[in-house]
């Protein structure tokens, strides 16, 4: 080891730890074990409850979810009888794999167009965000259970209803910035406004969809526990479950880092751009992972407060009050092309 | 050995249009059922057919207590309706004391309504509740839990138990009140009504709320009096009755209270008359605590039973020790009826006596059971996600309809 420079180690796997460490699995891992704690913290503070206390009283519980999580590993896995095996198995994992994948395409620095230089990571985020719903779908269904199943159907018509929205949205902030690229379109807003204030619809679109996409409250249809018993998850335990249950806040600290890129400034204020890991990288990333925490926790919180819409009534306004938002956005940005530059 | 055996529950499956529908089991484990299936006949999402299946906490209150001495019956009705004690135990001791021909002294009948009143606010405060984490919000679930406790407390302060009290007494009641107990009480009051307010920010004027709850599960106010559904359900269906003002017991003709009433009868009335009843409770309580007389907490019938040592105890302690008249009463043959108005609806009491050491027919009917039709004839037309909506707005409790 000692003939080859450690720096020119790190910068052979740099990237493997861009997928490994930062900001890949391992701070998937600690965002979504915090923000579940929070969310349960936040949620017990407004019921004057004292929330998760056992594991590690000093730090407040914290440890909470890591302790429900190395549970849920060592449970017996049940797979009920008529139940379609392998997409029962596969379904789950694939879920969290492609919504984890998505990740990819997210850069959280400028540096990142170094490690995987493309000028379509927009689109190839989208691409992969969306086809995670699938296998949503296909969970209800191998469960053979009506419980399920329902909650598959119902998964369903929200995910049609949702998604032309939230496309829409990401169109309208791809006309503003004229770009597929996320680095691009973070440095336009750096020489001149953040995107929220150039098109506050489309950010309102997208948090609305955010709300929706990942089950929070007051869209928790998919799961509602006092019609479906556990919507989707009915039948499943053990890590299957612990995955199937994570994967929704994955998909949120996606969307929240999205949403960051897009409208909050992405690493403002940190507007050096150098070229390299440190700089380039892991600064401007931990501003960014800030920002999408401060956007998830104030989603989470949503949950404290409202209680969960019928379906009927958020397929309807999915189609009607917020298609009509990401319409308005996108003539919006034309205009704001048009007229402003 | 290819005998298919059929259970009952196939055999009622069976529906003329085969697959066409979903049928859904829900419960009696389940989160959304309570201690009680339902079962769903769905068309897509439409609920064509709703057939609620009761009786998996049947207890057997009526045959118990006609096998027990008269006051041993007291704890069985109390723990049939675990959330609305005070007013089984009034119905029963009501009806036992139109056997016996005794009349509570006044102070007893101020502290029998006092008593109820703190019990009707916890059982509305429980029902809220429910309805709130069927409709998926844990905030309102755990404030109205929380919120009860004060309640409990004062319970406790005056009858010695939190839930089960047993309270009431043929010719009485067992305390008297304590001291402090009226400071204590308006310092619960005032915290419960800044806390309506809060309820109204956060539920009764959440647009979620009124969204899910307007226009579902509409009763019509004939239809409320054709089914026979009682208490605050069908006093949101515009009827104005309730037993403390038509048929007035204990202390309710000399309090000042009204009698609130809705117009449309849907789960959204539901919630807010339950409200408004906890506002004219406040009022009650307020009342009675103000208005309360002095004088003996039992009838002198029962004082007099009581020896030297009991009646030491009652003139020091303000206790009623229990005489051996009590456990050896045998009411004169005859017919009893009573009703009282319980927090989910009227409970209507029977007793028939032989003159002897048991009850000879005991029977009563619960508020939820008549409650009941309300899942058969509104659910019918409406989407899956409006069951839980009007459980949850009945405030049906199914060990108290099971009995």
């Amino acid at each position: 080891m000692g003939i080859i420079p450690i720096p020119l180690i790190i910068w052979l796997i740099e990237d493997l730890l861009y997928l490994i460490i930062f900001p890949g699995l391992v701070t998937i891992l600690v965002i979504v074990i915090v923000i579940i704690w929070l969310e349960r913290k936040i949620a017990a503070k407004v019921q004057m409850r004292f929330g998760p206390l056992w594991v590690s009283k000093k730090i407040g519980g914290a440890l909470q979810s890591l302790a429900d999580l190395l549970r849920y590993s060592f449970q017996e896995v049940i797979i009920p009888e008529k139940a379609d095996k392998l997409a029962f198995i596969l379904a789950p994992g694939l879920m969290f794999a492609f919504a984890t994948i998505a990740l990819i395409f997210i850069p959280v620095g400028p540096y990142y167009s170094v490690l995987f230089p493309s000028y379509y990571t927009i689109l190839f985020s989208l691409a992969l965000i969306i086809i995670t719903p699938i296998f949503a779908i296909t969970v209800g269904w191998a469960s053979d259970n009506k419980f399920s199943f329902i909650g598959a159907l119902r998964e369903g018509f929200l995910l049609i209803s949702y998604e032309v929205p939230f496309l829409l949205s990401v169109v309208s902030m791809i006309i503003i910035f004229r770009t597929y690229d996320y680095i691009s379109a973070v440095q336009s807003q750096l020489s001149f406004l953040p995107g929220i204030i150039l098109n506050p619809l489309a950010a309102l679109t997208m948090l609305i969809v955010m709300i929706r996409t990942t089950g929070r409250f007051p869209f928790d249809i998919t799961e509602a526990d006092s019609e479906l018993v556990l919507g989707l998850y009915t039948e499943y335990s053990a890590l299957f479950f612990g995955v199937g249950m994570a994967t929704p806040y994955v998909e949120l600290y996606n969307f929240s880092l999205i949403f960051s890129l897009l409208f909050l400034g992405g690493w403002w204020p940190f507007t050096l751009n150098v070229m390299n890991p440190i700089y380039g990288l892991i600064l401007p990333g931990i501003i960014v992972v800030i920002k999408a925490f401060i956007v998830m926790a104030i989603l989470v919180f949503l949950r404290a407060v409202y209680p969960r819409y019928r379906l009927d009534q958020a397929v309807r306004s999915g189609w009607s009050y917020v298609l009509l938002l990401s319409v308005l956005s996108v003539i919006l940005s034309v205009g704001e092309v048009v007229f402003l530059r | 050995m290819n005998e298919k055996v059929y259970n009952i529950d196939d055999l009622q499956n069976v529906n003329v249009d085969g697959e066409k529908y979903i049928i859904l089991q829900i419960g009696p484990s389940h989160p959304g059922s309570g201690h009680m299936r339902i079962k769903v006949w769905l068309d897509g999402d439409i609920i064509v057919k709703v057939d609620p299946d009761i009786g998996f906490v049947h207890r057997t209150s009526e045959w118990l207590s006609e096998r027990r001495e008269w006051i041993k019956a007291v704890p069985i009705v109390e723990r049939i309706m675990l959330p609305d004690t005070v007013h089984a135990n009034l119905a029963y001791v009501l009806t036992v004391e139109k056997l016996l021909g005794i009349e509570p002294p006044p102070r007893a009948q101020y502290l029998r309504s006092l008593v109820a009143e703190i019990n009707r606010i916890t059982s509305h405060l429980y029902g809220i509740g429910i309805f709130g984490i069927f409709l998926g919000s844990s905030t309102v679930y755990m404030w109205a839990f929380g919120d009860r406790e004060p309640f409990i407390d004062l319970m406790e302060m005056l009858t010695g138990a939190r839930i089960t009290t047993s309270y009431i007494i043929p010719g009485g009641v067992r305390w008297d009140l304590p001291n402090g107990f009226k400071e204590r009480a308006e310092t619960v009051l005032q915290y419960m009504e800044r806390r309506l307010k809060d309820y109204e920010d956060i539920w009764v004027k959440n647009p979620v709320v009124q969204a899910r709850t307007i226009n579902v599960g509409t009763l019509k106010k004939e239809d409320a009096i054709a089914l026979g559904v009682v208490g605050p359900n069908l006093r949101a269906s515009g009827v104005y009755y309730d037993t403390r003002k038509h048929q007035p017991y204990a202390a309710y003709s000399n309090i000042d209270f009204e009698v609130p009433t809705m117009k449309n009868g849907d789960s959204y009335d539901r919630l807010l008359i339950r409200v408004e009843e906890i506002k004219q409770s406040i009022r009650m309580i307020r009342q009675i605590l103000k208005d309360i007389p002095e004088g003996k907490i039992v009838a002198d019938q029962i004082y007099n039973q009581l020896n030297p040592v009991m009646k030491k105890n009652y003139e020091e302690k303000k206790r009623v020790m229990f005489p051996a008249f009590m456990i050896h009463m045998r009411p004169p043959a005859g017919e009893a009826a009573a009703k009282v108005e319980a927090g989910r609806g009227e409970i209507f009491f029977y007793i028939k006596s032989t003159g002897d050491k048991y009850p000879y027919r005991f029977r009563w009917v619960t508020p939820s059971f008549r409650n009941l039709p309300y899942f058969t004839h509104v659910a019918v037309g409406h989407r899956l996600a409006d069951l839980p909506t009007i459980y949850g707005s009945i405030d049906y409790f199914p060990p108290e309809a099971d009995r």
